[in-house]
């Protein structure tokens, strides 16, 4: 139907599809980076129910709302949830999974500075949701 | 054009009129009421969080029922009953048709929103408008839920009946001297998002009727205690939700199309391609609505698809903006009320369309899901595109309806204080989410960083309000004492009284 | 149409190409991990870029437009369909 010359148009959506192709293809060399579970990575059973965390270490020790890691070894998060859904979170480390009832996420992370890092639930679970909060302790590798 | 209030009715006559136009203006009367109902409630949201710790709302179970509702009443209360009661009125004006196909049907559709309002509204549920079990099922209290359901169902039946109406009307009933190709862009909006709505709507009927069972205890296909996946419901929940998105925006950028022409004083400039994007965008959006679930355990090539998927539709979305900059392009653009909110629209269409952009690049969403950022994103979208667009149609179509004029100078406030106030709130959420704080949430700890930019917002929130305000003086006033229009041309753009079909657009 | 299916071949080899061979090759050395933060973080950063200066180019059009065709400009002249005076 168009008789106006559309070559401004054609250029236009190249350069859209040309952005678009780069911002998929770097996004997922990004994930594919990050999903790559290391092989020695410790497995940290998560469970979430309200409105709180618990975690198990792969010695058997437990803890509530809080945890305690070492710095510079890989842990793999085993993440469940024993009512609703919840969404476990460590902002400043990026990690973000779903707490599902009758299944296991994973998410993997090396923490690489010491300190103490807050622990959040980022899927609307009910009354307390917004206070179900941990503590997330990175400690000396050598304490 | 029909000058509804020239020539008073008794209220029964207009109540059970089945004329479209009667029932185009019940549904934008309506769907208006219901955004300021839903504007109360946002100003609620805002105020509780303006400090951490309860100040006005007494517990955090009245905050989640408010923002329950908030949701529920500003998607399927007003924006998608306003889209429908726009295209009830144009479409068979556009392709020329003295009323709908189905007249009865249509009326039906329309009373079938007010139960359904009352039912969502006096039920008041907490588990946020997309009611994720197991949630849903084992923990939302009481009556509130199931009424929730029902009437989202009845919703759901009411759209559906639009839609069909919509697709016989626009195909069946055009006028025979019409091509297909040549009804109107907004009329075109209409069709593919009404084809949008019947494939996609029936997905989450069944998914609720399973909801529903499941909450009675008798089925337990969401519920993992009895061997069901609530996961299930999720991918149900957005394959018809993530659609529906495009339901509400593709209307909007219909309207724009109305808008945009008319106030540059130019014909669009490509109307195929208007076309062409629309239908690929109604094919788009069923290829994306897992996005919404990356850190739900989806698995590496799920995730690679659905982000392809999503990333598929920006193309079609920047051909419209192409379109509109193309047409303002050697215009002579007057800038009144309408025209102010499309441009605005379209501005914040590109930062709303950027942010979707970064929410499904895989390993972004993890800093960005069900974070503020999400809150932000998609309230540019629905406010700062669909809104917008919304709103300056409803300032477009006012003279024509009423013979009256609006206030231009209240018309343009409104425009400044909302424009103003959707940056403020949403492009401060964006950040607030960036720094780490959850959607949802009734209270948050006193960080210095999240207490400035939630104040920010509801400083955002607060002009916002005021520039509605200001909107529903301008609308209750003009409607009734407004200066009489001109309406060949209301808006004094030299042309001649003009309705799409009579165009003479050079390029079809 | 041709060119442009030639710039989009020379656009695949410069840009996903080495993208994919560098993704095939990353490493999985034992004790050195990938520290999620900096590659999601540095991904943010280099899409914001692009976001900004696109948006940019798109805001500052559509404010030049605006400002540039609004009826009061001095330059401003009817478009050839208002003659007509339909459009």
């Amino acid at each position: 139907m168009g008789h106006h010359s559309n070559w401004a148009e054609w250029i236009y959506i190249g350069v859209v599809i040309a952005l678009m192709a780069w911002v998929g293809s770097e996004a997922w060399n990004a994930e594919r980076l990050i999903e790559h579970i290391p092989a020695d990575a410790e497995v940290i059973k998560v469970t979430g129910q309200q409105w709180f965390w618990t975690f198990e270490h792969e010695d058997g020790t437990k803890e509530i709302g809080e945890l305690h890691v070492k710095v510079g070894k890989a842990y793999k998060f085993e993440i469940t949830s024993k009512d609703v859904d919840h969404s476990f979170n460590i902002h400043d480390y990026v990690v973000l999974m779903d707490a599902v009832p009758g299944r296991i996420n994973t998410v993997w992370f090396a923490p690489t500075d010491v300190g103490e890092f807050p622990i959040q639930c980022r899927e609307y679970c009910g009354l307390i949701h917004y206070n179900m909060r941990g503590t997330l302790y990175v400690e000396d590798a050598s304490t | 054009m029909v000058l509804e209030l020239q020539k008073p009715r008794p209220i029964w006559q207009i109540m059970f009129s089945t004329h479209h136009t009667d029932v185009g203006l019940m549904y934008i009367i309506t769907s208006v009421a219901f955004l300021f109902m839903g504007g109360v409630l946002a100003l609620l949201i805002r105020a509780e969080l303006f400090f951490p710790g309860s100040q006005i709302i007494a517990d955090s179970m009245t905050f989640n029922r408010i923002f329950t509702v908030h949701g529920t009443t500003m998607i399927f209360l007003f924006l998608l009953p306003f889209a429908a009661g726009v295209g009830n009125y144009f479409v068979p004006i556009m392709i020329r048709y003295k009323d709908m196909a189905y007249p009865k049907l249509n009326a039906i559709a329309f009373w079938m929103i007010p139960p359904a309002a009352t039912l969502i509204w006096l039920g008041f549920a907490d588990f946020t408008w997309y009611a994720t079990p197991p949630y849903s099922i084992i923990s939302a209290p009481g009556p509130a839920a199931d009424m929730w359901i029902f009437g989202l169902k009845i919703l759901g039946v009411s759209s559906v009946l639009g839609a069909i109406n919509f697709i016989v009307t626009i195909l069946k009933c055009k006028h025979p001297d019409m091509s297909i190709g040549q009804v109107p862009l907004l009329a075109w909006s209409f069709l593919t998002s009404s084809l949008i709505v019947l494939v996609a709507i029936p997905t989450f009927a069944a998914a609720l009727l399973m909801l529903l069972t499941d909450r009675l205890g008798v089925s337990g296909f969401f519920n993992p205690a009895k061997g069901g996946d609530p996961i299930a419901y999720q991918h149900l929940f957005w394959f018809t939700f993530h659609p529906e998105v495009y339901v509400l925006v593709i209307p909007a950028i219909g309207m724009m199309y109305e808008i945009i022409p008319r106030f540059s004083r130019k014909p669009i400039f490509s109307h195929s391609s208007g076309i062409f994007a629309f239908v690929l965008l109604s094919m788009v959006s069923f290829s994306s609505w897992a996005h919404h679930m990356y850190a739900t355990g989806m698995s590496f090539t799920e995730k690679t698809v659905f982000m392809i998927g999503t990333l598929a539709a920006v193309p079609a979305s920047a051909m419209h903006v192409f379109n509109f900059i193309a047409t303002m392009w050697n215009g002579r653009i007057k800038f009144a009320t309408p025209m102010m909110w499309a441009v605005g629209g379209i501005a914040l269409f590109f930062s709303a369309g950027a942010g979707g952009v970064v929410n499904a690049a895989m390993p972004l969403d993890f800093q960005t899901h069900d974070s503020y950022w999400v809150v932000g994103h998609f309230h540019l979208f629905v406010m700062g595109t669909i809104a917008f667009g919304s709103i300056g149609f409803l300032y477009f179509m006012f003279p024509y309806v009423t013979g009256r004029m609006y206030n231009e100078r209240m018309g343009q406030a409104h425009f400044v204080l909302s424009f103003v106030g959707t940056v403020l709130v949403f492009f401060t959420q964006h950040v607030l989410g960036l720094y780490g704080m959850p959607r949802r949430v009734f209270d948050y700890p006193p960080i210095p960083e999240w207490i400035a930019m939630n104040q920010i917002a509801t400083v955002g929130s607060m002009v916002i309000g005021v520039g509605m305000a200001i909107f529903l003086i301008n609308m209750i006033y003009s409607a009734g004492k407004g200066k009489i229009s001109d309406t060949d041309d209301p808006f004094n753009l030299g042309g001649k009284y003009y309705w799409p079909y009579e165009a003479k657009n050079p390029h079809h | 149409m041709k060119s442009i299916i030639g710039l989009f071949l020379v656009l695949a080899i410069l840009v996903i190409i080495p993208i994919v061979d560098y993704a095939f090759a990353a490493g999985d050395e034992p004790g050195h991990y990938v520290d999620r933060r900096v590659v999601i973080w540095n991904l943010f950063y280099r899409m914001m870029t692009v976001a900004f200066t696109v948006g940019a180019v798109v805001s500052g059009t559509i404010i030049w437009l605006c400002w540039r065709f609004r009826e009061s400009h001095p330059k401003a002249t009817p478009t050839p369909y208002e003659k007509e005076g339909v459009w």
